[in-house]
């Protein structure tokens, strides 16, 4: 047959035209759908970052919901054996998309699958790239009920060149921003939060360190002048970058001592009241840098973990015995026979000394670890730990529970972790549905939602690890993984707390903060430089569930001062300044109890007529000074070690203190 | 510390039966010439270069003393563009034995092993620049290292085992000027490569890496029969020895010349017992014969690019982590992760055509 030469014409011209566009984009429902080629317009923006294919071109689809649905887009299908095909999903209009939602693996081999809600009458489109080859197939839509996530999160863009290795408040005003490094210039970009919830971009303009931060980033204010200092951990060395006086630039302070850098912290070491430095080397001994408070640290090595040949991966400064003092625990990693691979718990002698109490509270394991998650995990007054497995070769995932005195029980089993195939170098908690409870960011960039019975349950996103805050002071906490990914909450209640030291480092690093609630006692320890790279918010974040009442918030300072707060609003974030508040016994008053025998030799044994979750007591002399601490177990307490003489014992039960006089023998 | 050097007169006997071709005459020393090299056990390291006496005339030359052999490996560590001179010493009725083909020559006490890194056409005057001169000895049993670092007239070099960094901007042999961060080691960095559990080691002088010919003073000869002419090595190894390819040799089997390249750039850190063995590859080359200790279809532990699904994805360098960790110089991914801030491309080419080469899917 002989098409007349116009309409041949006319029907090449259709097919020059008919190139697939956001605007163009094909209306498709549920079912099984064509790709035939991709040479359409090339979708942005990238929701499924993944690899380094050229990518130029795409093929646009539309879909809108005629009801609430979690809709599910598919490659993985029998007859795409063999493909690679990465899809992204938009909101939005045409002339400006914000991702929803994307994938390039997670189906089968290289095909992907993506789920999202979409809700009535909203309007979707769906755009499959060309990042790995431009060959047709076929894809599926399905509708399935609409079930509500216990939390999402929207990616959002955010300016600025570098490696986004920071979400911490750089300019004093407690709310978190975003900090970037440069590989090429070394320049730090911030992204600094306002008062409006928005992020304001600003070049910072310096000069390249000495040393990237490479292997990781610390924040915190190591010369007390109000504004957080930095810390790189390079491959060879550690610089610091001190802030000015307005937090408007940085200065420079790089020791010439060689440092494989790993996991950095800032803690205050000696509890002088002035924020000190600790660093994981990777192959010495670890090092730590006491600061003067004036802008000069002095290099220390040796004390604090010193296996000749190292395997320091991941740090973190908690109280793990709640004495009062903090300890650190160390997530090691090191192949062949080596003695550098054994998990190391140092404990505070509160004398300027540590030791190595992992072997005799079996946490001196061979797991291959790069860092550990510590947290509350049961609520239950006392700090839990996650290890997180980078390798399933000398073990597996481990969770551990404190039995409250600083002993652990093996919980890993149970909580099905150790079913996770996943591994990797970050692990962190946090809440990040508000519901009270830590959940898990790690095992190889998962989340892993805690459903408060020491079970989880994988929640799907898009993202990964990366630092952690609240990006809009909305009390829920976001994620940046180079883009941000705002937490879009629920209904579920939340408290913020920043702390602020006057007598203890002027971040309160090391302060425990306990929220009292009618359905819920939370503790949260500040800690500065979790995980294995990043450095998450200083902040202190509670979820509180669907409970809206607060009964007091307690802080208890490295110092050992402690204030009680006991008219905070639920869904607020304050800022809890050392001795504001002080605890007092005329604070609303706990419950009273008896003790006995009184005078003493050794135990005090403690009877109240009211039940409680969690205690705490501190003894003091007759002077005033603090002379023990710790979390009440058993209703007992050994004083066999206090000299003799007058004690108050001061209890504190739920957040409400009440004391006692006694007399040591 | 004196060596009699009775067998020179062999040593020029089986050149001259063995080889017609060659330019240089043999040097035959006279029969009672002893080594004037000065390594005292219980002094070492000594605080200069020029302490030991291993070099002739200007130390900067690196002309080898008597009895102090220059050798060389059949696939070199890359580490970015240097040029390295490597020297092997022993004291007297000291010598190594056979242990393996894929093995560490089992040395003894007082042996030395020197290795140079310099490069030439240094800018601006195009001159040659000795960098640094690493020295790992035998005491006790036990392999010890020694750092000894250039001074800038080149007339000296320093122990110094703190580590530290030097530029160096030099004309690459395409006439392109490069410049790189010269990263001296400190004394950890030394160990963190150059160890299996917690012991230190050689990497290099294992017959695999020796078995090759060298254009000695006195004429082209086998290294290992070189080394028994000398009295460094026990005769009787066995002749058939199982022995790498030169990666950059074009005539070569690609995956003997992949093979070779990462035993020499890899497996100090990826083999068993060492560094990183937790993690799942194993590319010594005795263990490379093992599809699935070069990575093909192995997923990586730590996947902060999903894309990169395996080590190594038949085909597909896109989704390789292995091509990706060797052509990048971020500090916190690139591989190797010491020894190494620019990229090889002579070697992701090696990898990457290896990779094309390999049928999927996985």
């Amino acid at each position: 047959m002989r098409l007349p030469l116009l309409f041949a014409a006319a029907l090449a011209s259709a097919a020059g035209y008919a190139q697939s566009t956001c605007e163009t984009a094909t209306p498709v429902s549920a079912g099984l759908h064509v790709v035939d080629t991709i040479q359409g317009q090339l979708p942005m923006p990238v929701c499924a970052q993944n690899g380094n294919g050229e990518t130029n071109a795409g093929e646009w689809y539309t879909y809108t919901a005629a009801d609430n649905h979690t809709i599910t887009i598919t490659s993985s299908l029998p007859q795409n054996e063999g493909r690679d095909t990465r899809v992204h999903i938009y909101t939005g209009t045409c002339d400006e998309l914000f991702c929803l939602a994307g994938d390039d693996d997670a189906g089968e081999v290289y095909l992907s699958i993506t789920v999202f809600v979409v809700l009535e009458g909203q309007t979707v489109y769906i755009a499959w790239d060309n990042r790995w080859d431009s060959n047709g197939f076929d894809w599926g839509l399905i509708e399935a009920p609409y079930i509500a996530p216990a939390v999402s999160f929207v990616a959002t863009s955010i300016e600025g060149v570098g490696s986004k290795l920071g979400v911490v408040d750089m300019n004093g005003d407690y709310l978190d921003d975003v900090v970037a490094v440069s590989n090429v210039t070394g320049n730090i970009f911030i992204n600094y939060q306002t008062a409006e919830g928005t992020l304001n971009p600003v070049s910072v303009g310096n000069e390249a360190a000495t040393f990237y931060p490479s292997w990781s980033m610390t924040a915190g204010d190591l010369d007390n002048n109000g504004y957080n200092d930095l810390m790189f951990g390079g491959g060879s060395g550690v610089s610091f970058m001190f802030a000015n006086a307005d937090g408007t630039g940085f200065t420079e302070l790089s020791g010439s001592e060689y440092v494989f850098s790993q996991r950095g912290n800032m803690v205050d070491i000696d509890n002088d009241g002035i924020l000190d430095a600790f660093m994981c080397h990777d192959v010495e001994p670890n090092v730590y840098y006491m600061s003067d408070g004036n802008g000069g640290l002095t290099f220390f090595q040796g004390g604090i973990g010193d296996v000749e040949n190292g395997g320091n991966y991941g740090s973190v400064w908690i109280d793990y015995d709640l004495d009062g003092d903090i300890d650190l625990f160390l997530a090691k990693c090191r192949g062949g026979n080596s003695s550098a691979k054994i998990n190391e718990l140092h404990r505070n002698n509160g004398d300027g000394t540590f030791t190595n109490v992992a072997p005799e509270l079996g946490l001196n394991d061979p797991l291959q670890t790069w860092s550990s998650a510590w947290g509350d995990y049961d609520n239950d007054g006392d700090l839990d730990v996650f290890i997180g497995a980078s390798t399933f070769s000398d073990g597996v995932h481990k969770m551990l529970e404190n039995n409250g005195d600083g002993t652990f029980v093996d919980i890993s089993l149970s909580t099905g972790l150790t079913e996770i195939s996943g591994t990797g170098i970050e692990n962190i908690c946090r809440d990040f549905d508000n519901d009270g409870y830590l959940d898990i960011l790690g095992l190889g960039g998962r989340l892993m939602m805690n459903n408060g019975d020491w079970s989880f349950t994988e929640q799907d996103i898009q993202f990964g690890n990366g630092p952690v805050g609240d990006l809009n002071d909305d009390g829920f906490l976001d994620v940046v993984n180079q883009q941000v990914y705002m937490n879009q909450g629920n209904d579920n209640n939340y408290l913020v707390i920043s702390t602020q030291g006057t007598m203890s480092n002027s971040n309160g690093v090391g302060a425990m903060v306990y929220v009292y609630t009618p359905t819920h006692n939370l503790m949260r320890q500040v800690i500065s430089g979790d995980g294995f790279r990043y450095m998450s918010s200083l902040n202190v974040h509670f979820g509180l569930g669907e409970e809206a009442q607060i009964d007091s918030v307690y802080v208890v300072w490295p110092s050992g001062l402690t204030d009680t707060y006991v008219d905070v609003q639920s869904n607020t974030h304050f800022t809890a300044v050392e001795g504001a508040q002080p605890t007092a016994v005329s604070d609303r008053k706990g419950p009273e109890f008896l003790i006995y025998p009184n005078p003493t030799r050794d135990l005090i044994f403690i009877d109240t007529p009211q039940t409680y979750s969690t205690a705490t007591y501190r003894l003091f002399d007759v002077s005033g000074r603090l002379v023990a601490e710790g979390r009440l177990v058993s209703n007992t307490i050994n004083v066999s070690d206090v000299k003799s003489g007058v004690y108050v014992l001061s209890v504190n039960f739920d957040g409400l203190t009440s004391e006692r006089k006694f007399v040591k023998q | 510390m004196t060596r009699n050097v009775l067998l020179g007169l062999f040593v020029a006997i089986l050149c001259s039966c063995g080889s017609d071709d060659d330019a240089i005459p043999p040097v035959t020393p006279p029969v009672d010439t002893v080594s004037p090299v000065v390594f005292d056990l219980t002094e070492v390291p000594y605080g200069k270069l020029s302490d030991y006496l291993f070099f002739e005339g200007s130390i900067a030359d690196q002309n080898p003393s008597l009895g102090v052999l220059p050798y060389d490996v059949i696939t070199p560590l890359f580490s970015d563009y240097s040029k390295k001179k490597r020297f092997l010493w022993m004291p007297d009725s000291v010598k190594a034995s056979y242990n393996g083909d894929h093995d560490i020559l089992q040395f003894q006490d007082g042996t030395v092993m020197l290795k140079t890194f310099y490069y030439d056409n240094v800018q601006p005057a195009n001159t040659r620049r000795n960098i640094e001169t690493r020295m790992e000895f035998m005491r006790d049993g036990v392999w010890e290292f020694a750092e000894y670092v250039w001074n800038e007239d080149q007339t000296e070099a320093f122990l110094d085992l703190s580590g530290s960094f030097t530029p160096v901007s030099w004309m690459d042999e395409q006439g392109e000027i490069q410049n790189v961060n010269w990263r001296i080691p400190a004394q950890a960095e030394c160990h963190t490569c150059h160890k299996v559990g917690d012991n230190s080691i050689p990497i290099g002088p294992k017959p695999q890496n020796i078995n090759k010919m060298y254009n000695y003073s006195d004429g082209v000869k086998n290294q290992l029969e070189k080394w028994v002419a000398m009295g460094y090595l026990e005769a009787g190894y066995p002749t058939n020895i199982i022995t790498v390819a030169d990666y950059a040799d074009p005539d070569a089997d690609i995956e003997e010349r992949v093979r070779a390249y990462l035993d020499m750039n890899c497996a100090h850190c990826h083999r068993q017992g060492s560094h990183c063995d937790y993690r799942p590859v194993r590319f010594a080359y005795s263990e490379t014969v093992d599809p699935n200790n070069l990575g093909i279809c192995v997923e990586p532990d730590q996947q902060f690019d999903p894309s990169l699904t395996h080590i190594i994805t038949p085909g597909n360098v896109n989704r390789s982590m292995l091509h990706f960790r060797m052509n990048t110089n971020e500090e916190d991914k690139r591989m190797p992760l010491l020894g190494r801030t620019i990229i090889h491309q002579e070697g992701v080419q090696l990898i990457t055509d290896y990779i094309n080469s390999l049928e999927g899917p996985c």
